[in-house]
C-alpha cells in the first residue's frame, strides 16, 4: 500500500536538491556509523511498532533508502559496483520517491529500535533524515504541512477555537483554584508550560496541574499565550527551518521568564526538544531546566512535600518513547507510582523497551483527532489528504492489539502515562479491542490523592 | 603439481602461499581499519550539552556499571522474548564461531605462531573431534599434542569439539543465508556486503571442515583445502573493514556509546 501524497505530483527536481542538501549537511560521525555499520541482522524488527503491519516497514528497510543514497555519494563501491547492482542510488526516481514518502510516515522516531539493535543503530534518526528529505522536496502531507505553517507563521493565535480554548483554560483554572493565577511572572520557581493541543485534549489535567501547585504553595507561573499548537511541530514532520523559528522564539520566552523549572506535562516529542533540541541546536546553556511534571512531583514527594493516599486497583505506567527513551525520564513516573498503589505493576515491554503506540512524531496523532483539528480551524481536507489519513489507522490497530495484549496480561485496571498522544492511541486500542482498563494522565488520579504536609 | 604464482616459487600446494599472505593480509587489514576509523575522525563534532548536571537525574554509579551489561544484554533479551527463533540461532552461531576461531586447537596453533603470548590459552584448547580429542593431523600423534588438547573440557568435548561446532555452523549459517534469500524474494532491503561477508564464511566452514575431516582423503588435497581455507580467510580479513564483517569490533563502539549518552549521561542528555 503506498500512501498518497498530499500535493497533486512529486517534483523530482525539487527531490534531487532536498536529497543534496539533506545528505551533504548532516552526516557526522555518529550519522556516518549508523548508516555504514548495520549487519542487516533485522533484530530491529522486534521493537518497530509498524512491523505488525508489514515487515516492509521494519527499521532496517525504511532506513535502507538512506543508505542507498549514502553509498551512492560517501562509498566507493557506491560510486562503483554499487550502482550497477542497485546498491547505491543518486537520486530516486518517481515510484522510489513514493516509497520513501510512504515509509517515512511509518516512523514514530520512537527509538526502540536503537535499544534492540545489537550494533545501537537509530534508525529512527536515519528515517527521520528522509522525512527532511520528503518535507523539503514538498512531499509531506498538506494536512501536516497546513498546521504546521500556521504555528511557524503565530497566525494559529488569530484562530478563535485557539483563543477560547486557551482563555478558557485559564478562566477554569482561576476558578478552581479560587482566585487569579500567576500569568508571565518573571523569576518564579516554576514555569508551568502547556500548548494549544494540550489545552484542547485534556485541559482538565491542566487545571488539575495548576491546582496542585497552588496547594503545595508553589511560586509559579502559567502563559498568558501559548507558544505554539505544539511546539516545534516542524521537528516532527521534517521541517528543521520551520522547527528553528519556532524554537527561537520559545527559548526567548523561558528566558525572559527566567524561571527555575520549565514544567512540562506533556511527554511527547515535546519534551526531548525542548529539553535537548532545541538547546543544542542554538547551543545555548539554559539558567532553568525543563523538566516533566512527574520530575518534579517525585522531587516533592521525597522531600515529604506531600503524601499520597493510594488505591488497591492493579495500575500500570505506560512510558511514552518520547519521555523516556528519548528523554531519559525513568525513575520519577515510578516513584509516584508505587506511592499511587501497591499494586503497582510494569508492562511486560517496559522502560527502554516500552512499546510505542505507533503514533506522536511521524504518526502526528489519531486520523480523527488531527482531522478534527483541521476542521475547527478551518483547513480543508482533501480527498488525498483523506486517504492518507485513513491509512495510518491500520498500524495503530496492529500496534494497538500488542498493547492491550500486554495491558490484559497484567490485568491492569489503569494505565497512566504523561502524554497526550498516548493517551489518546492507547484508548482507542483499549476501545476498539473491548479491553477492560482505561487510561489516564497521572496528574488525573494523582491530583486528588494529593495530601500536603507542609507548605 | 606446481602451481604458478607469477616468479613466486609457491611449492606443491596452496598451503605456504596462504601462510605468505598472511602478513600482507593484516596490513591490508589495518589500512582499511585506518580509513574506517579516520572517516569517524574528520567527521566528528563535539556534542554541545545544555545541561551540565541536573539535580533532578543522579543516578548511582551502582546503577551505571549495571546498566552497562543490560545495555549489551538488551538485545538478545528482547530478541529471544520477541523473535525466538532467529535469535536463537544468531546467538548459538555467534557462540560456535567465537568458539571455533578462538579455541580450535589447529587454530590456537596458528595465532600463538603469529602471537606468541595466545599460547597462554593453550588450557582452554577445543580438539577436532570428540572421538580421540587429538590434532587430527596424521598419526603418530606427539604426547605433548595429546596433552594440549586434553585439558579441561572433559565429557564436555561431546559437543565442544571441532567437528561438532562446524556441523552446528554449517546448519545456522545455511539457514542464515536461507532466511536472506527468503528476504530477497520478498523484496526487503539486501545488500551485496550482506553475501560477499556471509558467502565467503560459509565457503571458509566448508573448505575447513573439508581439510580436517580429509576429504577427498589424501595429502595433496589436504594441503590445499588448508591452503584454500587460509586464503579464504585471509580475503575475509583484508576485506573486513569494508564489509559487516567489521560488526565484531564496532559493535562494542556502538553499545558503549548508546550507554554513555543513555545511561551514564542521562541526567546531562
Ligand atoms: S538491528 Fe541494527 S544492525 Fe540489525 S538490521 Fe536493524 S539496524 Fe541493522
Ligand atoms: S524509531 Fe520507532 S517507529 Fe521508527 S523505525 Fe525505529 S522502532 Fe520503528
Amino acid at each position: 500500500m503506498s500512501v498518497t501524497m498530499g500535493q497533486e505530483s512529486i517534483n523530482l527536481d525539487a527531490l534531487k536538491r532536498a536529497i543534496d542538501d539533506v545528505f551533504y549537511s548532516q552526516i557526522d560521525s555518529t550519522i556516518l556509523y549508523y548508516l555504514q555499520s548495520c549487519v542487516n541482522c533485522k533484530a530491529c524488527e522486534a521493537a518497530c511498532p509498524f512491523t505488525p503491519t508489514s515487515l516492509k516497514y521494519s527499521p532496517v528497510n525504511k532506513a535502507e533508502i538512506a543508505r542507498q543514497l549514502y553509498r551512492s555519494r560517501f562509498t566507493v563501491w557506491g560510486k562503483t559496483i554499487g550502482r550497477i547492482i542497485g546498491g547505491s542510488k543518486k537520486y530516486l526516481n518517481l515510484e522510489e520517491a513514493e516509497t520513501m514518502a510512504d515509509y517515512v510516515w511509518h516512523c514514530t522516531n520512537c527509538g526502540a529500535c536503537m535499544f534492540v539493535c545489537p550494533m545501537a543503530i537509530d534508525s529512527g534518526a536515519l528515517i527521520d533524515l528522509l522525512r527532511q528529505v520528503a518535507f523539503r522536496a514538498g512531499m509531506a502531507p498538506k494536512i501536516y504541512t497546513d498546521i504546521e505553517q500556521l504555528e511557524v507563521s503565530g497566525k494559529y493565535w488569530d484562530i478563535p477555537v485557539f483563543r477560547d480554548a486557551w482563555n478558557n483554560l485559564i478562566l477554569k483554572m482561576k476558578e478552581v483554584i479560587g482566585k487569579d493565577i500567576p500569568l508571565d511572572k518573571k523569576n518564579s520557581e516554576v514555569l508551568f508550560y502547556a500548548s494549544i493541543y494540550e489545552a484542547m485534549v485534556y485541559p482538565d489535567v491542566l487545571v488539575k496541574v495548576a491546582k496542585i501547585l497552588d496547594m503545595l504553595g508553589k511560586d509559579w507561573t502559567f502563559m498568558s499565550k501559548p507558544l505554539g499548537i505544539r511546539p516545534p511541530v516542524g521537528l516532527v514532520i521534517g521541517d528543521k527551518e520551520g522547527a528553528l523559528n519556532v524554537m527561537k522564539k520559545v527559548y526567548a520566552y523561558f528566558t525572559e521568564m527566567s524561571p527555575k523549572y520549565v514544567m512540562l506535562t506533556a511527554g511527547g516529542f515535546e519534551y526531548p526538544a525542548l529539553r535537548y533540541t532545541m538547546h543544542e541546536v542554538l547551543k545555548v546553556q539554559p539558567k532553568y531546566e525543563v523538566v516533566h511534571v512527574t520530575e518534579l512531583l517525585a522531587k516533592w514527594y521525597e522531600a515529604k512535600e506531600f503524601e499520597i493516599e493510594p488505591i488497591d486497583e492493579v495500575i500500570t505506567w505506560h512510558d511514552p518513547c518520547q519521555l523516556g527513551r528519548r528523554g531519559g525520564v525513568f525513575e520519577a513516573p515510578r516513584v509516584l507510582m508505587k506511592a499511587l498503589s501497591k499494586n503497582f505493576k510494569e508492562l511486560p515491554s517496559h522502560g527502554v523497551n516500552s512499546f510505542c503506540c505507533s503514533r506522536g512524531g511521524g504518526g502526528c496523532g489519531l486520523p480523527s483527532m488531527v482531522e478534527n483539528m483541521a476542521k475547527v480551524i478551518g483547513i480543508p481536507i482533501s480527498e488525498k489528504d483523506k486517504k492518507f489519513l485513513d491509512s495510518t489507522l491500520e498500524p495503530l490497530i496492529k500496534a494497538g492489539k500488542i498493547k492491550v495484549n500486554e495491558i490484559n496480561k497484567i490485568k491492569a485496571s489503569e494505565v497512566l502515562t504523561g502524554c497526550p498522544v498516548c493517551i489518546e492511541s492507547i484508548g482507542f486500542s483499549i476501545d476498539y479491542y473491548h479491553a477492560n482498563a482505561k487510561v489516564n494522565h497521572i496528574i488525573e488520579l494523582l491530583a486528588d490523592r494529593i495530601k500536603v504536609t507542609k507548605k | 603439481m606446481q602451481i604458478p604464482y607469477a616468479t613466486y616459487p609457491v611449492g606443491n600446494s596452496l598451503y605456504p602461499l596462504a601462510l605468505d599472505l598472511f602478513v600482507p593480509t593484516v596490513f591490508f587489514f589495518f589500512l582499511g581499519a585506518s580509513y574506517r576509523v579516520f572517516r569517524y575522525l574528520v567527521t566528528y563534532q563535539k556534542p554541545f550539552i545544555p545541561y551540565p548536571s541536573s539535580e533532578l537525574r543522579q543516578v548511582s554509579s551502582w546503577n551505571k556499571i549495571a546498566n552497562l551489561v543490560n545495555t549489551f544484554a538488551n538485545s538478545s533479551r528482547v530478541g529471544i522474548k520477541r523473535k525466538p527463533v532467529t535469535t536463537g540461532v544468531g546467538l548459538l552461531f555467534h557462540i560456535a564461531l567465537v568458539l571455533i576461531i578462538f579455541l580450535l586447537a589447529q587454530h590456537m596453533v596458528f595465532w600463538a605462531y603469529y602471537i606468541p603470548p595466545y599460547s597462554a590459552l593453550f588450557p582452554l584448547a577445543i580438539p577436532e573431534s570428540s572421538e580421540d580429542g587429538l590434532l587430527a593431523l596424521t598419526t603418530p600423534n606427539h604426547a605433548s599434542i595429546t596433552e594440549f588438547v586434553h585439558d579441561i573440557w572433559g565429557p564436555l568435548t561431546v559437543i565442544l569439539n571441532g567437528q561438532f561446532l562446524t556441523f552446528f555452523l554449517i546448519i545456522f549459517l545455511g539457514i542464515y543465508l536461507g532466511h536472506k534469500l527468503l528476504l530477497a524474494i520478498e523484496g526487503l532491503s539486501l545488500r551485496a556486503g550482506d553475501w560477499w561477508f556471509f558467502v565467503l564464511l560459509y565457503i571458509d566452514i566448508l573448505l575447513g571442515f573439508f581439510a580436517t575431516a580429509h576429504i577427498p582423503s589424501n595429502v595433496y588435497w589436504y594441503d590445499n583445502l588448508l591452503g584454500a581455507h587460509i586464503l579464504v580467510a585471509e580475503i575475509i580479513i583484508a576485506t573486513l573493514p569494508f564489509t559487516r564483517g567489521f560488526h565484531m569490533f564496532e559493535f562494542y563502539l556502538g553499545k558503549v556509546r548508546e550507554w554513555y549518552f543513555m545511561v551514564y549521561r542521562r541526567g546531562e542528555k
